[in-house]
């Protein structure tokens, strides 16, 4: 414009930072529209910098200025344009403030005396700059919303958007069927909502879908930075009161029904993938189905591939049905049978050759330059990494292709490679499990090999033992298999068996909710008091064998009572959203002063393990996890792990990921765990099982340290933020030698898988995103505290203790001969299931020796029965089915007491030397005075146990917390005393082995009709239990779990010879007693010192004292003929006399 | 965030040429919160959905200063030059128009004709 340009030699230089400053004090002030500092304001700056060189290469090139109007000789019209063009007068804004008018009028009237100050002609030239970049930028957004729009009318489910909404208007049931690529559930969710329609939520059956649909829809919508749009999975929401359109995981959802039965607060529910037919979308379903009758304004829609739709639509009365075709490219099929000496026998490993036949023949076939990567289906890990180990050899070799396994143990960093970019004439092979089929997408396959395999988990309820067994896929894998090949243009898909095989495929997939133990549904189906479990209208019923197994199960873990409502611990263990097993054990862990030990161990064994399997064969991460290894059992492990990383969490923050890398741990899985952790924890104390401790002033601290960690938080946040925005960039490209230490075990991933694309660049950054959120969720130093204590060894005895309570019926027993075998070869027995081994992770795999049994001196009870007082049990976490069956997570407990302690039957001969546990373990005791010893002292500590743990319970219920009447804390450092002691130091020599099936079938006398009751009365013994004849057993029912006598070996109840001398150490009795005689009177007798109630005990003295009271009974004595008030024992003693005189 | 829980419907901007529709929330040359700027045509103003900044403005489109026809600003339905042109009406008087622009537009539609060949 100014054709004069700065001729005068003033100092003005725009790339000196003062001078740039100076113009921000015109431009860019705190009140203007960008502000300095800003990130608008840095890209400014540059822009400045670009449209100068612009300029000036534009005036070097002399403009041409030519008048290019013909002096409007054809038109009528005079548009009143000017005469000579100006880019400036194509831009619609403008900005004037005084400021700006004064310095630009400035040169008029004075003239310039300080030459660092800007004259006119600068802030003329700033202006103009600033013209162009605001109509830049505005350019730019524009261009990004009508890209939007563009493609959002591409997708095929655009065209029926009307037609969805008019639908959703008219029927309370939709079902939209459309195949991958079609748009329907990132669209129609956003059809409803511009339709008017609010509180929207739609389910997903993975996390990871809800976190990155919602970021999709809120940007498609425009609400990226907004809450219109939000997620909410399990530890993390973006919901806020605005917010109008929600993604949540189907369990969520079950979760919210659960608190809200009829689910007021939605207007409109969408459930995506049904198709995908989980257990938790099954049960949704019919929950949905039963739901609808209440809530006539509800709209549901359904929303599959183009699978049984018929299914659905019949299932909620013909529901209309909207079918939309997918966009995919056309793929062309091969069928490639494996030729017959290229079959595998079973026990042999994978031939690669059919595999590498077709990566050479995609070389010959297909120029380099054309790209496409290929994508390849396997059953499980172990063929992965067989025929990963294959085709490397032939990749290192052509040096055209990048070989990457996909399989959900992997770390996430090395899941996320297959999103990079191979190098140019390079293609990648992702050789995958069935992960890819659904849960992962990626983009630029353009060939699929499909083995046609897959892994699938089943459950075998005889066995109560998950199997992995290897399957032919259903026609709708094998087509959604080749549909990987055609997302982003014309592919192939080399399938690996005949037509003939795939007619005779099952048409879909077996459902979960017929392939799974139900024993968490039924749990959940009683909790919203569904009624009869078996009466129940699923989509696709599940056996009612199936059913019948869990309700058993949950009766025997004390869910359900005898008529199948709900206990007390039921109800809470129905609120946890993890394994009865695990829930359990939080409650047991509430009740001792074991809490925070138990809460991690929980959570550890919730997610998948944090230790990488592939830095097993690894000596280094060897030997940096060393220290973190317990010999008392894989949870143990896992806690130490836990801890060590809290520790180190603490000292060095983010450093911690150096830390994980060097230990092979996956540390996604910690911050789970941490995260989990804490979910269990509100959940207890909102139960009041925990007491909650913010109530105490909460951290006073001083003013300074609350500011202090205010002000950190708003970095955090801001941090979190500036991470969002920069997400999912780049992808980086592969390197040729980006190859795998090859990850070799059998396994599938048969479950939700969960990798989390948004971390993908994480691990690349310097910032540690993971850290930022876990210090915005925790308070590192309070978790040190809490978690930081090593536990004693009491402590570590109780808490295995818990362990096995919580994970009983789940045991194991050492085989006999495992002394004279090899390491490897350690077998172990279930009830159900022989012959079991050690998952080669468990710490027990690589240091069995800890499970040795040291013979005690004079064994004589044969050559099979080794006495001891040492023996041990496993209890574990899993019982899974591969190749063999494998024990995981286990821990060992001593083998008599844990026994006598959870077991829930138990059956002793006469003198009790003999028991039998569960009907499969039998115990010999050499002993016959300490058998009774330890006998009566484990049922002594059972019931006192049990009573607390009922009590605590109770408290739970109680609405108020605080209201109830709690459990005194005296009685309950006194019972993890005694069952410390219990556990630690009882020293009885004995046997123990699984008895044989013959000694199964002959095991009890049976019912004894002439039994005549024993004078005793045991209901004091056991306070509620009434004493009689077992029916069926024979022998007598002392307690719920406790037959006496029943053994076939037992002599006669009231046989003389039974009876041995005992003297009372509490009281001076010394007469001979028969064992329940001798019981009876030890739960009796107490030493004179507990007696005395103290004051904090007074509550529990007038149970203690009622329970006096009801020691004594009236007692006819014939020979007196007088009835007298006498205990049971005074009535022995008072016998004796008669019989002396 | 938003600040209001019961927002009013959302007023509609659609693009008579292409189609193109997004809710606006002002219509003027002022849009709140600008400052110093000022829009030298009476725009369809909404918030500029790609800023995380609230203030942020992002101009839909306006009317054709000759036929009156409701545009949006993409440069496939409408020119700015000292006024809105649509699309339509600068073909019918494109002589008017300087040569800079002519050469452009001109340039323009023999991309689209090879990208669509």
């Amino acid at each position: 414009m100014d054709q004069h340009r700065r001729t005068d030699s003033r100092s003005w230089d725009w790339d000196n930072q003062h001078c740039r400053a100076q113009m921000d004090q015109i431009f860019f002030r705190e009140q203007d529209y960008i502000r300095a500092g800003s990130s608008e304001h840095r890209e400014f700056w540059s822009f400045f910098d670009r449209f100068q060189r612009f300029r000036m290469k534009k005036e070097m090139c002399g403009s041409r200025r030519e008048d290019c109007r013909d002096a409007g000789t054809k038109s009528k019209l005079d548009l009143g344009l000017p005469a000579e063009y100006d880019a400036r007068y194509r831009i619609n804004v403008s900005v004037c403030s005084r400021d700006m008018e004064e310095r630009l009028g400035r040169a008029d009237h004075r003239h310039r005396q300080r030459s660092s100050e800007p004259g006119p002609e600068e802030v003329a030239d700033c202006r103009l700059a600033l013209l162009h970049f605001l109509d830049f930028s505005q350019k730019q957004s524009f261009g990004k919303l009508s890209k939007l729009r563009r493609e959002q009318k591409c997708l095929p489910i655009f065209q029926y958007k009307d037609r969805i909404v008019e639908l959703v208007r008219r029927h309370p049931v939709v079902v939209v069927a459309g195949d991958t690529g079609c748009g329907k559930s990132t669209q129609v969710p956003q059809y409803l909502l511009s339709a008017g329609f609010n509180h929207i939520a739609c389910t997903q059956p993975r996390r990871i879908a809800c976190i990155s649909l919602a970021k999709r829809v809120s940007f498609e919508s425009l609400n990226q930075y907004g809450s219109k749009v939000g997620y909410q999975i399990r530890f993390e929401t973006s919901r806020t009161a605005i917010t109008k359109l929600i993604f949540l995981t189907e369990g969520l959802l079950l979760r919210q029904i659960q608190l809200e039965k009829t689910l007021e607060q939605y207007q409109v529910l969408i459930v995506d993938e049904v198709h995908e037919r989980h257990l938790h979308c099954d049960f949704l379903l019919g929950v949905l189905r039963s739901l609808l009758a209440d809530r006539p304004d509800l709209r549901l829609i359904l929303m599959s591939a183009t699978i049984n739709i018929k299914l659905f639509s019949n299932y909620f009365g013909s529901a209309p049905v909207l079918q939309v075709p997918g966009r995919l490219f056309p793929i062309q099929v091969i069928y490639q049978p494996i030729p017959s000496e290229e079959q595998p026998s079973r026990s042999e490993k994978l031939d690669p050759r059919p595999y590498l036949r077709i990566l050479q023949g995609i070389d010959q076939r297909y120029p380099p330059e054309e790209r496409g990567d290929l994508l390849l289906f396997l059953s499980g890990m172990a063929e992965i990494s067989t025929i990963q180990e294959a085709c490397q050899v032939y990749a290192t070799h052509t040096r055209r292709w990048i070989i990457l396994p996909l399989h959900s143990t992997l770390s996430i960093a090395q899941q996320d490679k297959v999103f990079d970019i191979s190098p140019v004439g390079v293609r990648k092979c992702i050789i995958s499990t069935n992960i890819a089929e659904t849960s992962v997408t990626i983009d630029g396959v353009r060939f699929v090999v499909d083995s046609g395999k897959v892994k699938e988990m089943s459950f075998d309820p005889k066995a109560k033992m998950q199997r992995l067994q290897e399957f032919w896929i259903s026609r709708a894998s094998s087509e959604q298999r080749k549909g990987r090949a055609g997302r982003t243009g014309p592919g192939v898909c080399y399938r690996l068996y005949a037509e003939s095989d795939y007619d005779a495929f099952a048409s879909y997939p077996v459902p979960e909710i017929h392939r799974v133990a139900l024993d968490s549904l039924i749990l959940q189906m009683k909790s919203m008091n569904l009624g009869d479990p078996l009466s129940f209208v699923f989509i696709d019923p599940p056996p009612a064998a199936s059913i019948q197994t869990a309700v058993t199960y949950l009766r025997q873990q004390g869910a359900l009572d005898a008529r199948g409502e709900l206990t007390s611990i039921g109800r809470l263990l129905a609120q946890l959203p993890v394994d009865v097993v695990i829930g359990k054990m939080l409650v047991l862990g509430s009740l001792f002063n074991l809490l925070e030990p138990v809460l991690t161990v929980a959570a550890a064994l919730s997610v998948q393990s944090p230790f990488l399997r592939s830095s097993q064969q690894n000596p280094d991460c060897a030997t940096a996890r060393q220290p973190l290894q317990s010999s008392h059992g894989d949870p143990f492990t896992l806690l130490n792990t836990f801890n060590a990383w809290v520790e180190v969490k603490k000292e060095r923050g983010s450093g911690s990921r150096k830390w994980c890398r060097r230990r092979g741990l996956e540390e996604q899985r910690l911050y789970e765990m941490v995260n989990l952790r804490r979910q269990f924890k509100e959940l207890l104390k909102s139960h009041s099982l925990v007491e909650s401790e913010d109530s105490g002033a909460p951290s006073a601290g001083d003013r300074g340290q609350r500011r202090e960690r205010l002000t950190e938080r708003r970095r955090l946040h801001q941090m979190k933020r500036q991470h969002e925005l920069q997400e999912g960039s780049k992808r980086k490209v592969l390197r040729m030698e980006e190859n795998q230490d090859g990850a070799s075990s059998s396994g599938s991933d048969t479950e939700g898988t969960r990798r989390k694309r948004k971390d993908k660049d994480q691990s690349r950054q310097s910032m540690d995103i993971q850290e930022v959120k876990f210090k915005l969720r925790h308070n590192v130093s309070e978790l040190q505290e809490a978690v930081g204590q090593e536990l004693t060894s009491r402590q570590q005895a109780l808490l295995k203790l818990l362990l096995c309570r919580g994970l009983y019926p789940q045991l194991a027993l050492p085989d006999t001969h495992n002394s004279t075998r090899k390491d490897s070869e350690q077998v172990f027995h279930t009830k159900n299931k022989q012959g079991v081994v050690i998952h080669p992770t468990s710490v027990f795999a690589s240091d069995p020796e800890v499970l040795q049994v040291f013979e005690d001196d004079g064994g004589e009870m044969g050559p099979e029965k080794k006495l001891s007082s040492k023996h041990q049990l496993l209890s574990f976490v899993t019982l899974l089915e591969t190749n063999r069956p494998y024990l995981s997570n286990c821990v060992r407990v001593p083998a008599l007491q844990a026994l006598l302690l959870v077991c829930d039957s138990l059956d002793t001969n006469a003198d009790c030397t003999r028991l039998v546990v569960d009907g499969w373990l039998e115990l010999q005791l050499k002993e016959q005075n300490e058998a009774l010893k330890t006998l009566s002292t484990a049922l002594g500590l059972r019931a006192e146990w049990e009573r607390l743990l009922l009590a605590q319970l109770r408290q739970s219920e109680v609405e108020e917390p605080g209201q109830g009447q709690g459990v005194s804390r005296r009685a309950l450092e006194k019972l993890s005393e005694e069952l410390v002691r219990f556990l630690l130091y009882t020293e009885i020599s004995y046997s123990l082995q699984r008895l044989a099936a013959m000694q199964t079938l002959n095991l009890y006398v049976g019912p004894q009709p002439d039994l005549e009751l024993p004078a005793l009365d045991l209901s004091v013994l056991f306070p509620g239990a009434e004493v009689k004849a077992d029916p069926v057993k024979g022998g007598l029912r002392v307690t719920s779990f406790f037959t006496y006598n029943c053994l076939t070996d037992s002599k006669d109840l009231y046989s003389e010879c039974l009876r041995t001398f005992f003297s009372c150490p509490h009281c001076d009795l010394y007469m001979p007693l028969t064992p329940l005689e001798r019981m009876h009177h030890e739960a009796s007798c107490r030493p004179a010192s507990e007696l005395q109630p103290t004051e904090e005990d007074a509550e529990r003295g007038k149970t203690k004292s009622s329970a006096a009271s009801s020691l004594t009974r009236v007692y006819h004595c014939d020979v007196c003929n007088e009835d007298l008030t006498l205990t049971s024992t005074e009535i022995l003693k008072h016998k004796r006399q008669h019989m002396a005189v | 965030m938003d600040q209001t829980t019961n927002d009013p419907p959302d007023q509609m901007f659609t693009c008579q040429l292409c189609g193109l529709s997004s809710p606006f929330t002002y219509y003027g040359q002022k849009p709140p919160k600008t400052r110093a700027i000022v829009l030298l045509e009476d725009c369809y103003v909404t918030k500029d959905p790609f800023s995380p900044d609230k203030e942020k403005f992002l101009v839909l489109g306006s009317t054709c200063s000759l036929c009156s026809t409701c545009v949006c600003v993409s440069p496939e339905c409408s020119l700015y030059y000292t006024k809105r042109f649509c699309m339509q009406c600068v073909n019918k008087h494109l002589e008017q128009f300087p040569l800079q622009i002519q050469t452009e537009l001109a340039k323009k539609k023999q991309s689209t004709k090879t990208a669509v060949s």
